[in-house]
């Protein structure tokens, strides 16, 4: 037979059969051509090589075992295994076109297979959901982060399948409990609690000075020593060793010194006050050197105002101790909801980008928890409040200091040492003083009554310290019923359980245990029980049906909240109305104003654009010493305030495309060279004529995630812009492909680079969609910031670089899309991108369905994708419209 | 006890992989000892690294197999080892297509596709198929090991540790040294009456959340019920825990051989030392299967490396300081594995013999290096299994991992007929 016949065969076994669905999942015959020139002489009907047939290969890839005979194909024609090297090849534009169109088929084909046709499994609560759902019950918020993390499956973090339950999480959930339950006892019993304290500054000026005039001793003794060893350096008779010394030292006399005790007559440090474990002439020798300090120093104590405040400074070169001042806690002041105030000027010394300050707990170690304008003069200081919330873990001494820092003055030290050697250079003495400040306050604020958190609430009958009487067991048992049904968002706990519960409270009591640790002990197993962990939807013998009220006022919380439904949306349910479209649409908009809404529009986003690239690398903070965490927490924070200002005015989804204006606060504004923007709170704001910034594709946050910390990846950021914005994602990268090495240590600009990609056909296939893209991007380097130009310095294989190796380029722009329209530069690209908003709706809608639902989008969703697209298109896509349009969908009402 | 029944009803009533034979003789609260038996027991240890090696100078000589290769630069600081290693070349996993993972599919091979209406699946590892059958005779079933990271830069994949279960979940670890070091090693100063009175309070808060479940699961559909079995396995396995902590309760913990570790390491310090803890545990027969998921981006910085390791990993096009830093790495790797070599000849078993003598290590991954997933790195130490040692071991190219995976579980005395899509025991690497 001949295999052009054969292939009519095949073409005829790909028709769908009648009735039956047709797999999505097509090889399209066009390919044909290639499989018979080049594989089924081989692979056919009769003693196929291998074992292995394709001229039965259907072209519907429907079942699993036919997917694993076209990723066999796909495997060997990546690895350039196949056809065999003496046996003709394929045109490499031909292969590249077979190479896109299986592995796109295949991407399909395993997305089809995958597909749950609707179902969505029971799910328990993700991290996320489990902190919100402690919070919103108790007032607790706790440390999760040993749960597992739940985004890092590949798939939203509300996707049943991947969720999954083990012993050491159970008993995770009980202990995380049980410090969720002690807390919020200890916010309960303090809730009355208001106390304020200011802590003046000045009290650093002494401390400044004495170790001013410490450092200056210490100078003058080390010159001192300096002088004698020197001394000793000139006699003849140590001539031959000091030339030995110093040609060990290539001249460098700081390192000769350290060999003092080989220089006859040189004295011991120790002699001049050096007492140290290490080597005692380094501390000599630095003591020496240590001018820069002084002159620091010096200018500090001309300053103004030291007698009432103090100057932030740099740890770097100058360690008194005004870089962060802190305050602690005071002792026996209870968690809860506090407010640092700070009275703080900027000096105008230095630089306008230099008035920020930021703010976090634990000096010296912790993370930046916000940064803050500093708006004031020395003639007129201003106040900036910080509200923060103090849980008892933070009641231990090593975790209750609060401090304040210039920003970006402490993530690491040779970000400190860069910009501190940046105004040494400049100036001699070191970077200017920028901020002054007067006093750090720290109040405590009572709780009012209305804002007891639910769950304790419940427990209002019972004493909850130990030294009060003893409650009754059945005022136990109606409070426990009280806190499970709360607990299991409206559902009863049965008897048995709750007979359960109050077994172990009276074991517990007759061991010896108290009353109030007891009952803390037992509703700590309330947490950690399936109908608290599970989001049940029960279904006996897994038919379809209409969700109940509570069960989609549940859904709609968790979607819009990540939190359980508060009481106006349980009563609703309660009494059937929310089941009403329109109370259902108003309360999706009530929701969506709630401030609770925050969870959505940082959760879905983060995911949605894995945004967690950001955290996958450390920048390099030498070459990018501007890039602080601070900074880095800004331009993550711009992604969510933009989706929040969309869902905030009901914007078009196509803002994020192009848009006119950027969603930005004075700290952001001033990293983009927006002028005039003053405050910490984002808002909306006109870009200047020019600029490049505005939608996604503006955001450095976007940039940042497509580099490496050091360099820019145009494959990443063309990928992204594939996957993220234009709904076409490239499959995965392939295994198994030949390594391309002629380019090793070769001078080339990075498009060169990233071009070779494509010399081979089964990489072809995909970069030349991706690069060009990601080609027009390279005017944003690795931190999202605008240049023309870029360098790159080639290495040997010792990581040294090459003579002559430094390469600058102008960095070129233009190109096109893969079968599609040419750009001049990266806003022609965008542009383009910009019209294809109904690609990216459609991809958004995905998401939507996906995070909502809690199961993959599948190709049984076509049906509820269109349906979203079709109600929002003709409205310019508001983003509300999408959420109301899931929300209203009948897969939303469906178990 | 009452509710001590039900319970038990619940573990007969579901299919229980840890046999109750091993439960009930527990109740006479005759602790079987440790007793130092004639022959020291059989261990297995994995050692798995995300990111693979450098091809090019990890590798032995294909060309030479046997006993008289040229140690390749990337295993040098092995030298002094040489005679007690082997390195098996031109295993894969068939199924294994995801460039950047590791350690998910290492120990189990599975088709992550396997299942259609998922998008994840996998399957037992072998590390557990040895546990079931070592671990009723010491406090730990297996330990799990994990090198602090984030998921993001590992080379892993998804997994919380090298493990997964029968049912092919992941199973959770020890997450940092101190950890590991106090669930294995902290004295219980808790008299013993109220041990047993707090295991019985543990025994009636498991009774109270499985009523719980039930009263869920008698309203749950198939689907849903599926979901809930994992909570009543996780409950299940605090069982046998408690089960065993019974057994355990007058045998006090063993005495640390080793100093409590500093918190806080991370890298090259924090992998000596959860080898340390390795050896550790094996010594005093805590366990005999241990799995190590090791950090590489943590190494990589401990080093002052900023390479980012998914980019180290591609250093084929570009070469210079990538492929510096990949050669870094692997002598870094190669270097504390000879440490914990070193360690395992040394530590002596109760009958003069020593850990090396009893027990198979494996150290590898399922990424060769960049995406490539052919001639998966693979070196065998040890002679617990009976494994040819010192030479380089070339087979045939892309035979199963999992057939190297089942010839170490039948040398270990593991009784199994097959693991995952093994095809036969490679009666090649038998001594």
């Amino acid at each position: 037979m001949k295999p052009s016949r054969l292939l009519l065969m095949l073409l005829c076994l790909a028709l769908p059969v009648p009735g039956e669905a047709g797999s999505p999942a097509v090889m399209p015959a066009a390919h044909r051509g290639l499989l018979e020139q080049h594989c089924l002489r081989c692979h056919g009907e009769r003693e196929p090589q291998g074992n292995f047939r394709m001229d039965d290969l259907p072209l519907e890839i429907a079942d699993v075992r036919t997917a694993e005979r076209w990723q066999k194909v796909l495997d060997a024609l990546n690895a350039g295994e196949m056809p065999p090297q003496d046996e003709p090849q394929p045109a490499a534009g031909a292969k590249a076109d077979f190479l896109e169109a299986l592995a796109t088929s295949m991407v399909k084909a395993r997305k089809s297979l995958a597909d749950q046709q609707g179902t969505i499994h029971m799910r328990r609560l993700n991290q996320r959901e489990y902190k919100n759902t402690l919070l919103s019950l108790l007032g607790a918020d706790v440390d999760v982060s040993q749960l597992p993390l739940d985004t890092d499956t590949g798939g939203f973090d509300t996707v049943g399948v991947n969720l999954f339950m083990s012993a050491t999480q159970v008993e995770q959930y009980e202990a995380i409990a049980r410090e969720a339950l002690e807390e919020a006892f200890g916010l309960e019993v303090g809730s009355a609690f208001a106390a304020v304290q200011r802590f003046e500054l000045e009290y650093t000026l002494p401390i400044v000075y004495r170790d001013y005039l410490n450092r200056l001793d210490e100078a003058a003794r080390g010159a001192r020593w300096v002088e004698a060893v020197q001394a000793a350096m000139a006699r003849p008779e140590n001539a031959a060793v000091v030339a030995e010394l110093m040609a060990q030292a290539k001249n460098d006399e700081r390192k000769v010194r350290r060999s003092w005790k080989r220089i006859s007559g040189a004295p011991a440090p120790e002699l001049f006050g050096f007492v140290s474990t290490e080597n005692t002439a380094d501390k000599a020798n630095r003591a020496f050197s240590f001018k820069h300090g002084n002159a620091y120093a010096e200018r500090y104590l001309a300053q103004p105002l030291l007698d009432s405040g103090l100057y932030l400074t740099y740890r770097t070169g100058f360690e008194f101790d005004t870089a962060a001042p802190y305050v602690r806690q005071p002792f026996a002041w209870p968690p809860g909801d506090y407010v640092v105030r700070v009275r703080a000027a900027v000096t105008g010394q230095a630089p306008r980008s230099r008035r920020f300050i930021e703010f976090g707990i634990r000096h010296n170690e912790g993370p930046v928890l916000s940064t803050h304008e500093v708006t004031g003069t020395l003639d007129q200081p201003c106040i900036i409040e910080i509200p923060v919330r103090l849980a008892r873990r933070h009641a231990d001494r090593n975790q209750n200091t609060l401090f304040i820092r210039e920003k970006g003055s402490g993530d690491t030290f040779e970000q400190t040492q860069a910009r501190f050697s940046e105004g040494l250079k400049r100036n001699g003495v070191g970077p200017e003083l920028a901020i002054w400040l007067d006093w750090i306050e720290l109040e405590r604020k009572a709780r009012t009554p209305d804002n007891t958190p639910p769950g304790m609430r419940a427990l209002a009958d019972l004493p909850l310290e130990d030294k009060l009487p003893a409650p009754k067991t059945e005022a136990v048992r109606q409070a426990l019923v009280r806190f499970a049904t709360e607990a299991f968002r409206g559902q009863r706990p049965s008897e048995g359980y709750v007979d359960g519960l109050i077994a172990v409270y009276e074991q517990s009591r007759a061991a010896g245990t108290k009353h109030a640790t007891a009952l803390k002990d037992v509703l700590a197993i309330v947490l950690a029980s399936p109908m608290f962990l599970y989001h049940a939807e029960p279904a006996p013998g897994d038919a379809r049906r209409e969700l109940s009220g509570i069960e989609l006022a549940n859904r709609l919380s968790y979607f819009l909240w990540g939190s359980p439904p508060d009481q106006q949306l349980r009563d609703l349910a309660a009494s059937g109305d929310l089941l009403d479209s329109t109370v259902l649409a108003a309360q999706t908009e009530r929701m969506l104003d709630d401030p609770r809404a925050r969870d959505f529009v940082t959760a879905f986003p983060s995911q949605w654009l894995s945004l967690a690239r950001l955290d996958f690398f450390q920048f390099n903070k030498k070459l990018y010493p501007h890039f602080d965490n601070a900074t880095k927490m800004a331009v993550r924070n711009e992604v969510f305030e933009t989706v929040a200002d969309l869902v905030r005015d009901n914007r078009s989804l196509r803002d994020l495309l192009a848009a006119d204006s950027v969603v930005v606060n004075a700290q952001l504004a001033e990293y983009y060279g927006i002028p005039g923007v003053h405050g910490d709170a984002f808002r909306r704001v006109s870009l200047p004529p020019g600029s490049p910034r505005g939608g996604l594709l503006g955001m450095a946050a976007i940039h940042a995630m497509g580099s490496n910390g050091e360099h820019t990846s145009p494959v990443e950021r063309g990928a992204w812009v594939l996957r993220k914005v234009l709904n076409d994602p490239p499959p995965p990268a392939p295994a198994n492909v030949p390594a391309l090495t002629r380019l090793a240590n070769k001078v080339l600009t990075t498009r060169e680079r990233v071009l070779a990609h494509q010399e081979l056909p089964q990489c072809a296939s995909c970069h030349r969609k991706i690069d060009p893209i990601g080609f027009a991007m390279e005017n944003f380097d690795a931190v999202g910031l605008w240049r023309t130009e870029d360098s790159s310095e080639a290495k040997d294989e010792m990581g040294k670089p090459i003579p002559n190796g430094r390469k600058t380029w102008t960095i070129d722009p233009s190109g096109g899309f893969h079968g599609g329209p040419a750009f001049a530069d990266f806003v022609g690209m965008r542009d383009v991108v910009a019209t294809r908003s109904d690609d990216f709706a459609r991809g958004f809608a995905s998401a939507l369905v996906e995070y909502g639902l809690g199961r993959p989008c599948g190709f049984s969703d076509e049906d509820l994708v269109a349906e979203i697209l079709a109600r929002t298109k003709s409205k310019n896509y508001p983003i509300r419209e999408f959420i109301h349009a899931l929300v209203a969908s009948r897969a939303f009402h469906t178990k | 006890m009452t509710m001590l029944p039900s319970r038990r009803a619940f573990l007969r009533s579901s299919t229980a992989l840890v046999a109750l034979p091993t439960l009930t003789s527990l109740r006479g609260g005759t602790a079987v000892a440790a007793a130092a038996a004639a022959t020291p027991p059989k261990r297995l240890v994995f050692l798995g690294f995300g990111w693979g090696v450098t091809e090019e100078s990890w590798y032995p000589d294909i060309k030479t197999p046997g006993g008289d290769y040229v140690l390749p630069p990337g295993l040098a600081p092995l030298a002094r080892h040489k005679r007690e290693f082997s390195i098996v070349q031109n295993l894969w996993h068939k199924y294994s297509n995801e460039g950047h993972e590791g350690s998910t599919m290492w120990l189990t091979g599975a088709n992550r596709y396997a299942q259609p209406g998922q998008n994840f699946h996998n399957s037992i590892s072998a590390d557990q198929v040895a546990a079931t059958q070592f671990g009723n005779h010491t406090r730990f079933a297996s330990i799990q090991l994990n090198g602090s990271e984030s998921s993001g830069g590992s080379g892993h994949g998804p997994g919380l540790s090298l493990a997964w279960d029968v049912r092919g979940k992941p199973i959770g670890g020890f997450n940092t040294p101190v950890e590991a070091f106090h669930r294995m090693f902290s004295p219980d100063t808790t008299p013993l009456a109220q041990r047993q009175a707090l295991l019985a309070e543990e025994r009636s808060v498991l009774d109270t959340v499985l009523e719980n479940a039930r009263d869920l699961e008698r309203r749950l559909g198939k689907t849903d019920n599926a979901k809930l079995q994992e909570y009543f396995e996780g409950i299940r396995d605090i069982e046998v825990r408690l089960a065993k902590e019974e057994k355990w309760l007058d045998v006090p913990r063993p005495k640390a051989p080793l100093a409590e570790p500093k918190p806080g390491l991370e890298g090259r310090e924090e992998i000596r030392l959860m080898y340390d803890l390795l050896v550790a545990a094996l010594q005093t027969d805590s366990t005999r299967v241990i799995t190590y998921r090791q950090p590489v981006s943590t190494l990589l910085t401990s080093l002052d490396i900023r390479v980012f390791p998914h980019d180290m990993s591609h250093y084929h096009t570009t070469r210079a300081e990538k492929l510096d830093c990949s050669q870094k790495r692997d002598l870094a790797q190669s270097e504390l594995l000879a440490g914990l070599l070193d360690r395992l000849k040394a530590t002596q078993e109760a009958d003069g013999s020593a850990l090396f003598d009893h027990t198979t290590l494996v150290y590898g991954s399922n990424l060769r290096t960049g995406h490539e997933l052919t001639n998966c790195p693979t070196l065998i130490a040890g002679r617990g299994a009976g494994i040819r040692l010192g030479e380089n071991i070339v087979m045939p190219k892309n035979t199963p991992l999992n057939n190297c995976w089942l010839t170490l579980l039948k040398g270990s005395g593991v009784e199994v007929e097959s693991h995952g899509d093994s095809t036969g025991v490679l009666e090649e690497l038998y001594a």
